[in-house]
């Protein structure tokens, strides 16, 4: 908040949208945000990124204005600070124990590392929710506050099935298994005392959704039939098992076809990692506009006019930085090995030599990483939460009106959770 | 300008009032459009929170929900004269977010330098602590993974010498060795010993008491104080139950590193990069530490401590050395002067025979 840069520019606040939902965050505060942000996640190797995740809640949420108000993002990041190291003192000992589980020679070492991910991966699930409910009770609009209740171990149990059932079924499972924990979530969740519910239909997800799923799975599935198919199994057995040199020549003796088959597969799966990666905006797009068109608080609903175009836009700017920043990258890279051959043999020891070498080499490598990370958090990520809002349209705004104050704040170990198991969320 | 207009939410409803503020001497006076007496705020009180740039955002305490929002930036600016706590010009929260940043990098430098210097003596501490089954368990572990990644460089042999017909004589020879440095020794649990069938001159102790020579090493040993030195390295290691103490460093360095720090993309980098040097540097120091016992030990069972220098120069001309800061032994030149300045000079006098040794030199072909 700066008032003296507001009067000195004397902009005043534009007039308030009723039953729209506007986001008022100019691209050039967000950048500068990021950037500053990366520089000192690198100075304090990551810790900064409690203060960070605050920042950039606090500039989204803050500038969306829902029917001419904003969003309140009143959480702290000593908060997220504190409850990362509660997280780390729960961790601390389960993983004790399956270290030592693991040195167990019999049964119990060799199940410990199948408990170990089970239990993890429903850990992470919790954590999941948990942090849905501290981001929420940290969410204030008009003075009241969200929250959530429900116990977040039912949620991971659910939440791993259905994740189990969309792997057992390649992917079909995903509109059933997003609305069912789509509905978990939002029928404990409340606004004051106005209660959350969730309308998305799966089957129209379903609909929607099976093209993309029959271009990128479809021809990988009938890759590997027709290899399947092409192979003559019995002989390649044979082949395989006869021992000795010259196993290359025996599969093809045994099998005219092998090596057709293989390229086969191999041209399958290449179109599909590929149709991945061309598709994906437009699914996200799709399923961002489907769960806001979902949403229900009380008798207040959402429609989305989010276009795929939009999402499109938001990846080819991505592109562009990327390609302008790695050009950037690799001219100072290059100024700098220069720079090295220079002062090569000037250290005052080879120790010392190595160390700044390997220093720069890992901290160049950090700057890389980092750049593309912002890069895409300030053009994918912005545009999916810009965009995402102001497709929205809001119908029975009047029930917002009236709504009376619940819910208290609650703890952020779930966060700290599922910061140190690696699932950040925002 | 003693009064504007504002929005104000009471905290209690989601109600949206439009008020009238009016700047009394020592407090915020809000009244309704019909006039009423909403609320009182004294200027002490007040605070600012988080809010869009157009915005001021105005709270009475942390705790309470009620806020008070004014969009006219002169007005806003009237409110900021008054109330010290509101701070038009952002520079209260700048000052504050470089003193947070300053602080954790203060914090990261204090951990840094813990995991240099106390991290190593916190597991020196604590290795005597941890009971020998557990060191022995952990050793059984680390003994099952490594014959499963080592095999034997030979296909269709076992991995261990001295168990064929062949070798017996070999083995009596390799025991006799080690009863006569055994002798000299105050062991913390029953040690064995064994040959492995792999080229590389080397030779490694595991945790709980396993020491294993390799073949390589044997070939490259011109006299038995040599290998005797080795041995007498690889005790030092069970005595001073190195194994353990080097996996409590690389637990706890993983913690300190892979859980509290690196969490952001890019940062596996830092991670790996420091664990390594650092784990190098603990480990450079136990090895030093390992040929200072070895030495005194073959001190004491009179033999040759200088051989092991020597079998260390002959080994390192036959194989180059990677970067020095990532090696996990010191330099060979500075490991043979230090073990000459320890070794007591004079000839000493072999600690096996000629026959023993010839024997020994053939515990591997047997097969």
């Amino acid at each position: 908040m700066n008032v003296r840069e507001a009067v000195a520019s004397a902009t005043v606040y534009p007039a308030p949208a009723l039953g729209k939902v506007r986001f008022l965050g100019k691209d050039a505060p967000y950048w500068r945000l990021l950037i500053r942000g990366a520089f000192l996640l690198i100075c304090t190797l990551g810790i900064y990124r409690f203060w960070l995740a605050t920042d950039i809640r606090r500039f989204l949420w803050g500038n969306t204005e829902i029917a001419g108000d904003h969003l309140e993002y009143t959480g702290t990041a000593l908060e997220l600070l504190v409850g990362f190291l509660i997280a780390i003192a729960i961790l601390l000992p389960i993983n004790i124990l399956f270290f030592l589980a693991a040195l167990d020679l019999g049964l119990i070492g060799e199940l410990s590392g199948v408990i170990a991910f089970i239990l993890l991966a429903l850990l992470g699930q919790f954590a999941i929710y948990r942090a849905r409910r501290y981001r929420l009770s940290r969410t204030v609009y008009r003075g009241v506050r969200f929250y959530q209740t429900g116990s977040a171990w039912a949620y991971a149990f659910y939440a791993l099935m259905w994740w189990a059932a969309i792997a057992l079924t390649l992917g079909l499972a995903y509109p059933w298994a997003q609305k069912s924990l789509e509905r978990f979530k939002m029928r404990r969740t409340y606004y004051g005392d106005l209660a959350g519910y969730f309308e998305g239909s799966a089957l129209a997800l379903f609909l929607r959704g099976l093209p993309l799923w029959l271009l990128v799975i479809g021809p990988l599935l009938g890759g590997i039939a027709a290899a399947a198919h092409a192979i003559d199994w019995p002989a390649l057995t044979e082949a395989l098992n006869e021992g000795g040199s010259g196993l290359a020549a025996r599969v093809e003796a045994s099998n005219p076809g092998f090596a057709r088959a293989i390229i086969f597969f191999l041209g399958a799966a290449v179109w599909s990692a590929l149709a991945a990666a061309v598709l994906y905006p437009a699914f996200q797009a799709m399923v961002l506009r489907w769960w806001s068109a979902g949403l229900r608080f009380g008798d207040v609903t959402v429609t989305s006019r989010l276009r795929t175009g939009q999402i499109y836009r938001a990846y080819f700017r991505f592109l562009l930085y990327g390609i302008l920043f790695a050009i950037a990258f690799s001219l100072v890279g290059f100024a700098m090995l220069g720079v090295g051959d220079l002062l090569k043999g000037k250290f005052p020891s080879a120790e010392a030599e190595e160390l700044i070498t390997i220093g720069v080499a890992v901290v160049g490598y950090m700057i890389f990483a980092l750049g593309y990370s912002t890069i895409y958090q300030a053009t994918v990520k912005l545009a999916l939460w810009r965009r995402g809002m102001e497709a929205a349209e809001i119908s029975g705004i009047a029930a917002l009106d009236r709504v009376k104050a619940a819910g208290r704040p609650t703890s952020a170990v779930g966060e700290g959770l599922a910061d140190a198991l690696h699932l950040g969320g925002i | 300008m003693t009064s504007g207009s504002g929005i104000f939410f009471d905290g209690n409803s989601s109600a949206r009032q439009e008020v009238t503020v009016e700047l009394a001497p020592a407090d915020l006076v809000l009244r309704s459009r019909e006039g009423q007496l909403l609320a009182q705020w004294p200027y002490a009180e007040l605070d600012q929170v988080h809010s869009p740039d157009q915005v001021l955002r105005l709270v009475r305490g942390r705790e309470s929900l009620a806020r008070l929002e004014i969009r006219d930036p002169v007005f806003a600016a009237a409110i900021d004269d008054k109330a010290t706590a509101v701070d038009r010009t952002g520079a209260v929260q700048r000052r504050m977010s470089m003193k947070v940043a300053a602080l954790v990098i203060l914090a990261v430098a204090s951990i840094g330098s813990m995991a240099l210097f106390a991290l190593p003596a916190l597991a020196t501490r604590l290795t005597p602590l941890l009971p020998f089954w557990v060191e022995r368990k952990l050793g059984q572990a680390v003994d099952a993974q490594l014959r499963a990644s080592l095999g034997s460089d030979v296909a269709g042999t076992p991995l261990e010498c001295g168990e064929a017909v062949g070798e017996s004589a070999g083995r009596a020879a390799l025991t006799a060795l080690i009863a006569r440095l055994e002798a000299e020794t105050a062991l913390p649990m029953p040690l064995r010993a064994g040959v492995l069938r792999r080229k590389e001159p080397n030779a490694i102790a595991l945790p709980g008491g396993q020491i294993y020579v390799f073949e390589g090493l044997i070939a490259k040993a011109q006299t038995p104080d040599e290998l005797a030195g080795v041995i007498a390295h690889e005790l030092g290691h069970v005595v001073r139950r190195d194994g353990v103490k080097g996996l409590l460093e690389t637990a706890g360095l993983s913690f300190l590193f892979g859980i509290l720090f690196g969490d952001f993309v890019g940062g596996g980098a830092i991670v790996v990069a420091a664990s390594s040097v650092l784990q190098s540097s603990y480990s450079r120091e136990t090895e030093a530490g390992a040929d200072a016992y070895a030495v005194a030990l073959m001190n004491r069972v009179g033999g040759k401590a200088e051989a092991l220098g020597a079998l260390l120069s002959r080994i390192d001309a036959l194989h180059g050395a990677g970067p020095a800061i990532l090696r996990d032994h010191p330099q060979t030149a500075q490991r043979v002067a230090a073990i000459r300045s320890l070794a007591r000079p004079g000839p000493g006098s072999p600690l096996l025979d000629g026959t023993q040794w010839a024997s020994l030199k053939n515990i591997c072909a047997g097969h």
